[in-house]
């Protein structure tokens, strides 16, 4: 193949790569803005109280192993913690400057509406719930940890000291008390309703009002309504929210900054291989077929070269024999001629002394034949 | 041979390289921790050539406390530096008047090398001397200005009034020493009982000329000030009298602020000011409320300064608020200049701020902001003052008659039940699971907090009935004897209808707690259960 055709065949599978793209990423859902009657929790860390009760709850009904220290222990605040297997929740407390008192926020998943960890999870072990709630499928994972990477909140935990099936834990926003019509296990017990429960909208609306009742008491800025897309978890707080630990996370969910390269990849894995080897087939055949051309041009010229040769040959040979019988003839008739003026002599001879040389003259040309 | 000399020569150099990168790398670390700590009050930027238009060199900082020590030990007083005119010490170096680029460049340059010079010969240490631009012309200079205003509050006011070194010639008060309005006639300024103001009223942030239209200026505030305080403390400090600062750091910085003796009970000012006043609209045929009557004493002894209320001078509110709202008040309404929560000077403003004291905040925080009703219009603009059509054509003196009346009347206590109308306990039994029942000492609550308030006038004047107390739990509710309970109102939680109300348990937790925090109460902690309502065991 022509290098140029090749280059010029690469580059529409190029463009049409390209397009795909674009179509996928419409196509990805980055317009999602939730399920319409999606729960939520809304934590008010200027009602936290730092009790530890939503920790015990939790440990309850998701029959967690017991902690070394009991749940009534609140030295144990002492020290910044983080969720991990057996832990699907911790509270922390955060001391600001220019207040007198303690803070304590509640953390656990935040139920991102657009899971960063389902659309890292290429066994689709994540689901997100049309509760609201992110739940994962032990039974598909195949422990790669991916989830825990992508999850901006560092939440997805793994059970390293299993050695056999280890599994990643996290909080499941009490999904199965959810479908139950049961409220999540923290927000029951809490007894301030710094946890209050209901439908993400509602919630909103909820926070908007204290800030806009209570000017002095709150930050306008309700942390998880924008916050990687929106979280299905939102947090109101007196203090700026990075003070109490909450990263700056971009209102862009991982999943629209990664499903435009994502959703490329079956398209690279599927038709990238179907173009290339026909390329490639398209190429392999053409060189056949000029093989088979030059083969074919090969015999022919042979086959008429022997022809011609053959010919030749029997020309030759037909020009021999004929040369060769007209020699004979030539000869035969210069025998005849001579044996015929031999007889002659020999006539004339005999013809003067005796017969017996007739005979003899007679045999002779034909045994030179 | 030669290869390994020549070895041992480039691990010489390489040494050597790295031993000054890491000198210079620690001289820069160094330098920079430096930077931050410095911090003076007396840190002057001269820019008199700048300000001329000229952009030569970068102003000059100038460290005024460090010239005034240096000059001291020399045995010099202000005047090495300061000319004065008219037994008045000039405030511009070595001048009474500017002049032209030219001049001042070379007054400021001959003077200050002549003198840093001399004290270099003298061996003294001493400031940058001729060709050394940078040193005084440095726009980042290495220290920093903790410079922190100053203002006269009622304590300073009455040092100055009893301070027996202020004398004024044939007066027997000191109020000459300062106040002083323009007299025309005598054109000059004297000092006219009754009519003094804060220096602000006149003295604005320019030079503005003392009549309309005519050449006298009057000094801007910052050089009247200084003109006046300063001046003063020098020249009674050279008499051998007690007298205030006279370096920068003296007023200008936090740490001397909080060294100034404060006298706690301050005699009333004398300044003709009523102890009561009716609060009137400018247009009386507009106003359609009650107009107000304002105990001006009382708020007087409430406040360190007059000017929370009265801003820049001294006049009456609707003098620059009227209803309409003019360009003298900023177009700040009558309404707005007593109503808006985020200014501190009006009333409405500064009465929600003292909310905020622990005594108060156990109710109020829990009120959401600006909940102002009916009822609260009537707390000041109540039946018994008079209505805009009867204040028409009545003198100045009856007004203030009628307000003393009305104010006088003003309850001094606050109103409350008797003891056998408050319930005594109340059993909060209607959630017990894992803790018991809690008996709640009503009773006592409310008595202690009402003993919190006793002595405040503004609880006295405001919790009208006597079951506006009784609102700050019993929230929402009408004024009753016998409000609604929490379960009335409190049940399940996170009911959508109900939309933010807290459900009973959290309904409890948050208004005891809240309360709690509010007043700053260390006991019972908010998260120990059992001091409410001991641990069920069965």
């Amino acid at each position: 193949m022509h290098r140029r055709k090749f280059l010029s065949l690469l580059g529409g599978a190029g463009l049409a790569s390209a397009m795909g793209v674009t179509k996928s990423q419409a196509a990805s859902g980055h317009s999602f803005n939730g399920y319409p009657d999606a729960m939520g929790v809304l934590h008010d860390s200027t009602r936290c109280i730092g009790c530890r009760k939503c920790e015990e709850a939790c440990y309850q009904v998701n029959d967690l192993p017991k902690p070394e220290k009991e749940f009534k222990d609140l030295t144990v605040l002492d020290t910044k913690r983080r969720t991990d297997a057996k832990t699907y929740t911790v509270v922390n407390k955060y001391n600001t400057a220019g207040l007198e008192h303690p803070i304590f926020r509640k953390q656990q998943c935040n139920h991102c509406m657009e899971p960063a960890c389902a659309s890292a999870c290429f066994v689709k072990a994540f689901t997100k719930n049309s509760d609201g709630s992110v739940t994962y499928n032990g039974d598909l994972c195949v422990g790669c940890r991916y989830c825990m990477i992508a999850c901006p909140f560092s939440v997805p935990t793994f059970e390293y000291d299993d050695a056999f099936d280890p599994l990643i834990q996290k909080c499941t926003m009490c999904h199965p008390r959810i479908q139950e019509g049961k409220l999540p296990g923290c927000v029951e017990i809490c007894p301030k309703e710094a946890l209050t429960f209901g439908r993400r909208e509602d919630l909103l609306g909820i926070a908007r009002d204290r800030i806009r009742k209570y000017p002095d008491r709150y930050v306008k800025h309700i942390y998880g309504e924008h916050e990687a897309g929106g979280t299905n978890w939102l947090y109101l707080s007196g203090v700026p929210h990075t003070e109490l630990g909450q990263i700056e996370v971009g209102k862009t969910s991982a999943p629209e900054l990664t499903s435009g390269a994502l959703g490329a990849v079956p398209m690279v894995v599927g038709i990238w291989p179907v173009l290339l080897t026909g390329a490639y087939a398209i190429s392999k055949r053409k060189e056949k077929i000029a093989q088979e051309e030059k083969a074919e041009a090969v015999r022919a010229t042979r086959e008429s070269a022997q022809e011609e040769a053959e010919a030749a040959l029997k020309a030759a040979m037909d020009k021999a024999t004929k040369d060769k019988a007209a020699a004979v003839e030539r000869e035969v008739k210069k025998a005849v001629a001579e044996a015929e003026k031999a007889f002659e002599e020999k006539l004339a001879a005999a013809q003067a002394p005796a017969g017996e040389a007739d005979t003899g003259a007679g045999e002779s040309p034909e045994e030179e034949a | 041979m030669m290869k390994g000399r020549s070895l041992l020569r480039w691990a010489g150099l390489l040494i050597a390289v790295a031993l000054v990168s890491v000198w210079g790398h620690e001289a820069r670390s160094s330098k920079a921790a430096g930077d931050s700590a410095a911090g003076y009050a007396d840190i002057i930027t001269i820019d008199i050539v700048g300000e001329m238009g000229s952009t030569e060199l970068p102003p000059v900082t100038y460290r005024h406390d460090l010239h005034t020590e240096a000059m001291k030990k020399l045995n010099k007083d202000c005047s090495a530096c300061h000319k004065t005119q008219d037994d008045k010490m000039s405030l511009k170096f070595m001048r009474t008047e500017d002049g032209s680029v030219a001049e001042m460049k070379e007054l400021y340059h001959s003077n200050c090398f002549a003198c840093h010079a001399e004290q270099a010969a003298a061996g003294n240490n001493t400031g940058p001397q001729d060709g050394q631009c940078r040193s005084c012309h440095n726009p980042r200079p290495a220290a920093n200005s903790e410079w922190k205003d100053v203002g006269m509050d009622k304590s300073l006011h009455y040092r100055h009034i009893a301070a027996k070194t202020i004398k004024v010639d044939g007066q027997d008060v000191n109020c000459a020493a300062c106040h002083h309005v323009y007299d025309e006639t005598a054109q000059k300024a004297v000092w006219k009982k009754n009519t003094e103001d804060s220096c602000r009223a006149c003295h604005k942030n320019a030079p503005t000329p003392v009549v309309e239209g005519g050449e006298a200026m009057k000094p801007a505030l910052n050089d009247a000030a200084h003109l006046a305080c300063v001046t003063c403390h020098v020249s009674t400090a050279t008499a051998g009298g007690d007298t205030g600062p006279v370096t920068c750091a003296g007023c200008h910085t936090d740490e001397a602020q909080k060294q100034y003796k404060v006298v706690a009970e301050v005699p009333r000012l004398e300044r003709g000011q009523p102890d009561a006043t009716l609060v009137t609209a400018d247009n009386l045929k507009k106003a359609t409320l009650p107009a107000v009557a304002f105990n001006h004493k009382l708020h007087e002894a409430a406040l360190d300064n007059c000017r929370t209320c009265h801003h820049e001078g001294i006049a009456t509110c609707t003098t620059c608020h009227t209803l309409a709202g003019k360009a003298e008040g900023n177009f700040v309404q009558l309404e707005q200049a007593m109503h808006s929560l985020k200014s501190q000077a009006s009333c409405v403003g500064c009465h929600d701020t003292k909310k905020q004291d622990p005594s108060c905040a156990g109710c109020h925080s829990m009120m959401p902001a600006s909940s102002a009703s009916q009822q609260s219009c009537a707390s000041c603009h109540n039946t018994t003052g008079f209505k805009p059509e009867e204040l028409e054509g009545m003198s100045n003196d009856v007004k203030r008659a009628v307000a003393d009346a009305i104010v006088a009347e003003r309850p001094t206590a606050m109103p409350t039940f008797r003891d056998e109308d408050i319930p005594e306990t109340v059993k909060i039994d209607a959630l017990v699971d894992k803790y018991e029942a809690s008996n709640m000492p009503h009773r006592k609550i409310v008595k202690t907090m009402i003993a919190a308030v006793a002595d405040s006038r503004m609880a006295a004047g405001f919790h009208t009935d006597a079951a506006t107390f009784c609102q700050g739990c019993h929230h929402n509710s009408p004024l009753s004897k016998t409000p609604p309970k929490c379960q009335s109102c409190h049940g399940k939680p996170f009911e959508p209808s109900k939309g933010d109300r807290p459900g009973l348990k959290a309904a409890y937790h948050q208004q005891c707690m809240g309360c709690h925090t509010a007043m700053k109460l260390e006991k019972p902690q908010a998260t120990a259960c059992a001091d409410c309502h001991a641990e069920r065991t069965n």
